[in-house]
């Protein structure tokens, strides 16, 4: 119960008070009047008890009879209750209410919240998830989005990359360098920002989608292309001579003979830039993306509930554990040749 | 009345340096269609540097190679020598068969898959040729069952033979062996040895680098001892052998090997 004690009797005193005034013009409440003040007293002496008995003795209304009496002392008891904790006999004084009038919305009210107390927390957090999944699925498929738009670019400009800087052509392995060094050495924020709010300045306006897939490719790009070109030079130089030695071309050695050598070794690195990836999508949110990140971050300042925030880590977690199953797997398919 | 017949091979003042070390200096050879030579030496002598330089996977520094009579490799442009280019090469390289030290086999193809990966890549040959080709081709050095497995799970001996059938597969007309026994256990010299015979004895021409008296003795229809860049003696293997006693440096090298 974490209904504050102080709030509840304060609230017992407002209405007792406001109860009091108005059976003050009533001659026939006169009764009344004094069992609310003697009720009031015994309260304010700490004998919660002794003031539930007097308003206890409150009747039922007879027909045509005021009511507002015998409704001020029930809802005054289930404060009382309330106060003590015991929600059952809060509820159970408020359907005395509705049982007579069961419009009364103080008491329906009332009733709803010592309800929603009564629940086991997990039902709060599960009905919260309910209301916050459909928002951030939406935020998910974008981030996949992001992710898939990435993997299908990034390898390819990183293969690129890692062939043109080992090319002996030194035009192009030093625009590759350069290229690598820039994307590497920047932070992808700031690549973003540059894409999204930097290029409108020189004429060239992109949706954010576009944007984003345009800096995490690059970026990406530049990451991947040192490790592919580390996974190239890594295989044995022999295999480039043998493949010479029975006529193939640079090109024809590089795609039969070199490039499928490098898959297993790619797998393990290049599993973890798309790990970082699926995180470094959240970036994205800085330039106008709802993705999984900015969703949450939505529903945190609207509800300023951490169940948000903590679902869409749950989901961040299970992009990653799907990644790395992937991953494991088509590591394994990879180097199924060297297995003896 | 004899025919005079252009050698299939000939190499002239052929040199290769490293930096500061002459690894082949000058070299003059000539090997005629069919013949099997092989070239003997200590390590560091320019044997290995000699046999690579023959299908340009060295590229050397003076000299001319001719091939069945036509200079190759190499072309002159403002007076400054360059390589051909690289299609001119590959041309070459097909018709030259290598065998490595250390087979270079290719681990993501089956041993079917590496010998046909010449025919079906190079020579752009329909798969289903490439297969036969390569079927006999393992049939050859006797590797049939060995078809559908990945050279990992070979032994020495059997790797060096499929390196050996993926050579063939191009019909080479001319097989360089580089040590292609210098990387086995002693008891899977043997079968390498006898696909190589069988080789010989087709007719193939072959030059082949090694450390293993027993090519020179059985195979060789000449034998070239070289040292440091030169070739310090030749001739057929008896004659070399015997000459050897004349020759201190000849005679220590082989009384280390024999």
């Amino acid at each position: 119960m974490n209904v504050s004690r102080n709030y509840l009797m304060s609230r017992a005193f407002a209405a007792l008070f406001l109860l009091l005034a108005l059976a003050g013009n009533s001659p026939a409440a006169m009764d009344y009047d004094q069992l609310f003040r003697q009720s009031g007293d015994l309260m304010a002496q700490g004998d919660l008890e002794g003031a539930l008995k007097l308003l206890r003795q409150v009747p039922l209304p007879a027909a045509g009879e005021e009511a507002a009496p015998f409704v001020s002392s029930r809802m005054q008891a289930a404060r009382i209750h309330a106060a003590q904790e015991a929600p059952d006999k809060a509820i159970a004084a408020c359907q005395e209410v509705l049982k007579l009038y069961p419009d009364n919305s103080e008491a329906r009210n009332f009733v709803a919240a010592l309800q929603a107390q009564l629940k086991p927390r997990w039902h709060t957090i599960l009905s919260d998830i309910v209301r916050f999944l459909p928002a951030l699925a939406k935020g998910t498929i974008m981030t996949l989005l992001l992710v898939f738009c990435t993997i299908l670019v990034s390898p390819l400009g990183g293969l690129l990359l890692a062939l043109g800087r080992i090319s002996t052509l030194r035009p192009i392995s030093a625009l590759c360098w350069f290229i690598t060094w820039f994307f590497r050495g920047t932070p992808l924020l700031l690549q973003l920002f540059f894409i999204y709010y930097g290029l409108p300045s020189l004429g060239i306006t992109l949706a954010p989608l576009t944007a984003a897939v345009i800096g995490l490719g690059l970026n990406y790009s530049a990451y991947l292309g040192e490790i592919i070109r580390g996974a190239i030079q890594s295989i044995d130089h022999g295999q480039m001579e043998a493949a010479k030695a029975i006529g193939m071309s640079y090109g024809q050695a590089m795609r039969r003979v070199i490039i499928p050598q490098t898959y297993k070794r790619l797998m393990p690195p290049v599993g973890n830039e798309f790990i970082a990836l699926i995180k470094d999508t959240a970036l994205v949110s800085t330039i106008a993306m709802v993705e999984l990140m900015r969703a949450a971050d939505q529903l945190f300042n609207t509800y300023f509930n951490i169940t948000a925030l903590g679902l869409a880590a749950a989901i961040y977690l299970l992009l990653t554990t799907i990644f790395t199953f992937i991953f494991e797997k088509i590591e394994y398919r990879a180097g199924i040749y060297e297995h003896r | 009345m004899s025919i005079v017949r252009e050698p299939l091979l000939k190499l002239e003042k052929i040199t290769k340096r490293f930096k500061s070390l002459t690894a082949v200096n000058g070299v003059n050879l000539e090997v005629a269609s069919g013949e099997k030579l092989v070239i003997i030496g200590p390590s560091g002598s320019g044997k290995s540097t000699l046999l690579r330089s023959i299908n340009l996977l060295e590229e050397i520094d003076e000299g001319t190679i001719r091939f069945e009579g036509v200079e190759v490799g190499y072309v002159t442009r403002h007076g400054k020598r360059h390589l051909d280019r690289p299609q001119a090469i590959s041309t070459l390289r097909a018709e030259i068969g290598m065998v490595f030290q250390h087979f270079h086999l290719f681990p993501h193809m089956t041993v079917l898959g590496n010998v046909m990966e010449g025919p079906l890549t190079v020579q752009r040959k329909p798969t289903d040729e490439a297969r036969s080709i390569a079927t006999d081709m393992l049939a050859k050095v006797g590797l049939s069952d060995k078809s559908n497995v990945f050279p990992a799970t070979l032994s020495g001996g059997q790797k060096q033979r499929v390196a050996i059938a993926r050579a063939l597969a191009m019909r080479p007309k001319l097989m360089l062996f580089d040590e292609p026994t210098s990387a086995l256990d002693p008891e899977l010299v043997g079968e390498v040895f006898d696909t190589i015979h069988t080789l010989a004895d087709e007719g193939m021409t072959m030059i082949i680098v090694t450390h293993h008296m027993g090519f020179a003795r059985e195979l060789a229809d000449r034998v070239i001892f070289m040292e440091s860049g030169n070739f310090l003696a030749q001739g057929r293997p008896e004659e070399l052998f015997s000459a050897a006693q004349g020759n201190e440096r000849i005679k220590l090298f082989l009384n280390r090997l024999l």
